[in-house]
């Protein structure tokens, strides 16, 4: 093979073929031909020619884009260590937050402030939900008093519906469905003046699909749960797809769909396996335990059971690790082993009143009453449900629901009890939390 | 049920400095690419294209620590950004893009075209700012030898001579890039 082609020479050629006379042209045709280093080359040069009058090769130079992106990152990034610093107080006391005027502090007005707000209510809502509505409501508060050009294209939009859909969360643990709906629309307006708004759009939809699963509409539920999930795949998010699925199989299991429930909780245990986080195994697991129990595959749902458990007793959280205890001890219940589950549902319903769990007690207080049904402890009954009576009223829990504890004692004192009564007044516990306003019907005939 | 499915606790976000170094690098290396796709997938005019790229970029600059796979996050936020723009332009022909993975998903071809682009724009930054003039009036604004001629007040073969200078400098900074590359 004949030497290779100078780069200059192969530059030259592609550019412009005629520039080289006939003889060597030919001579380097015939080489690049052979050569597969030189034939690269030279189609790297010919393909640059043909580049070179795209406009989108100069852009980066010619264009003030990348600068003005910078830009736009470095102030946000300022405004959030400002606003880290004028916000300290008011995380340490939310109260105080609550009665901030912020229209007159001008020194609020910042994106910044706006993030950090919203961010600060997810954090919390989980735990303190009034506190995450007062961040959140100071958010959006913030978030309007923003002029609409305050970042380049349009990206205070997204701290308005950020700001709104925090406010929808907490409304939605504070069951005030209605509000958590409004502000969810309000969401989705902001979202409407960007282009690429499918993140926010995506978490619109899980909210609103928690919100009409909290409500009993499950259909409707279900229909947003599918939007979010298909919102987060199509932007690859898997984690927060995870969510929507994990609400699927929540719909699934409310609507009697145990099986189907249960397949779905394979799929997040198997999703957590895969990315190796033990929160999503274990809430998997659990869930799927319970649609097991429903289905009567004790010896699984046990097993189950004790899988979360190991994985909530390392990393909590505290609450999750009673309800599997829980699980657990109605598993030994159904399983007919009742002194073990006299036992073990009294230790759960202690640790549910001292995390303060009152009507996840009062509940485990249901069960415990039915394995004391079983072993025809009358008296037994009587002294849980006057407990979980005076624990729920301190409280200062819902007349309905001091009702039905208070039928199923009269019910028991009177030895009329039966397991009728029991999942009646089970099921309204359930359901008084999320409708405060539902009263509670005893079943007809429920006292024998 | 466990009432577990909102929100699970989101992953601190980096420090502020990390944050915008990232954000910027992600900016250079992925703008081009977005643009493409909105423009060679959707049929969108280059101006609008560079839009809807800094809305995504934007946006995604306010939640970027929920996001876990950059690359496949940004590829879906361009093709939903570009049929919003479609279908706010009355323009959309059936160009939805709810499959998975996204129709606009570039292939290979593609992406070897915006490597070698990429390259060439970073090669341009390099050869300093006459020839960077001289080059963008000869390729992008098409002005030939004679029009440049008289631009530059020269003779048309000293065009020639600068336009072969400029290139060969292009060419250094080509091959002390990719030897950079291959060391």
């Amino acid at each position: 093979m004949s030497e290779h082609i100078a780069y200059a020479e192969l530059s030259l050629f592609a550019h412009d073929k005629l520039a080289v006379g006939r003889e060597r042209r030919e001579e380097i045709e015939s080489h690049v031909a052979d050569c597969a280093e030189c034939g690269a080359t030279l189609d790297f040069h010919a393909a640059a020619e043909e580049d070179l009058g795209d406009l989108a090769v100069w852009r980066p130079i010619v264009g003030s884009t990348a600068a003005a992106m910078s830009a736009y990152a470095n102030q946000c990034a300022a405004e959030d260590a400002e606003a880290d610093w004028l916000l300290q107080e008011f995380f340490e006391k939310p109260r105080k937050a609550a009665v901030l005027n912020v229209r007159n502090l001008r020194k609020f007005h910042t994106g910044g402030v706006v993030r950090r707000l919203s961010a600060k209510a997810h954090e919390v809502v989980a735990s303190e939900p009034l506190d995450a509505l007062i961040f959140a409501d100071l958010a959006q508060a913030v978030a309007e008093l923003l002029p609409d050009d305050t970042y380049p294209n349009n990206a205070v939009y997204e701290l308005r519906g950020t700001a709104a859909k925090e406010r929808a969360n907490a409304l939605l643990r504070l069951a005030e469905f209605d509000e958590a709906l409004e502000a969810l629309e309000r969401a989705e307006r902001a979202y409407e003046h960007l282009w690429s708004s499918g993140y926010g759009l995506g978490a619109v939809e899980l909210v609103r699909g928690a919100v009409y699963y909290e409500r009993g509409e499950l259909r409707e539920a279900a229909k947003h749960a599918d939007l979010a999930e298909q919102l987060y795949a199509h932007l690859g998010l898997q984690r927060q797809r995870m969510k929507a699925v994990f609400l699927r199989g929540e719909i699934a299991y409310e609507s009697l769909d145990y099986a189907k429930s249960a397949a779905i909780m394979q799929q997040v245990m198997q999703f957590g396996e895969e990315i190796g986080d033990g929160s999503w195994v274990a809430r998997g697991s659990y869930c799927r335990a319970l649609c097991e129990l429903e289905l009567g595959n004790l010896g699984e749902a046990g097993e189950l059971f004790q899988n979360a458990l190991v994985i909530l007793r390392e990393i909590g959280p505290t609450e999750d690790r009673i309800s599997t205890e829980w699980g657990l001890a109605r598993v030994v219940l159904v399983g007919g082993n009742l002194s073990d589950a006299v036992r073990r549902l009294r230790d759960v319903t202690a640790a549910f009143e001292e995390i303060g769990r009152v009507m996840n007690a009062a509940l485990a207080g249901v069960d415990l009453a039915e394995a004391l049904l079983f072993l025809e402890r009358w008296d037994e009954i009587v002294k849980v449900a006057s407990h979980a009576f005076r624990v729920l009223k301190k409280a200062g829990h819902l007349t309905g629901a001091l009702t039905a504890l208070a039928y199923l004692k009269e019910a028991a004192a009177k030895r009329q009890l039966t397991p009728e009564t029991l999942r009646v007044v089970r099921a309204y516990l359930r359901r008084v939390e999320r409708e405060p306003d539902l009263l509670f019907a005893p079943p007809p005939g429920g006292e024998r | 049920m466990q009432d577990t499915r909102r929100e699970a606790r989101r992953p601190s976000p980096p420090p502020p400095d990390e944050a915008v170094a990232a954000f910027e690098e992600a900016y250079l290396r992925y703008a081009p690419r977005l643009q493409r796709i909105a423009i060679r997938r959707f049929g969108i005019e280059p101006g609008d294209a560079e839009v809807l790229v800094q809305d995504v970029f934007t946006t995604y600059f306010q939640h970027a620590a929920d996001v876990q796979m950059l690359e496949p996050y940004l590829i879906g936020a361009i093709c939903n950004a570009s049929r919003n723009f479609l279908r706010r332009s009355s323009a959309s022909k059936a160009l939805f893009c709810g499959e998975q993975p996204c129709a606009a998903t570039p292939d290979d071809a593609l992406l070897n075209e915006l490597a070698r682009k990429t390259l060439l724009a970073k090669m341009l930054a390099r050869v300093g700012e006459p020839c960077r003039d001289l080059l963008r009036r000869f390729y992008v604004n098409g002005d030939g030898t004679e029009v440049l001629a008289r631009a530059f007040n020269i003779t048309r073969p000293a065009v020639k001579v600068k336009l072969f200078k400029c290139r060969q400098r292009a060419l250094e900074a080509y091959r002390s890039m990719t030897e950079k590359t291959n060391e």
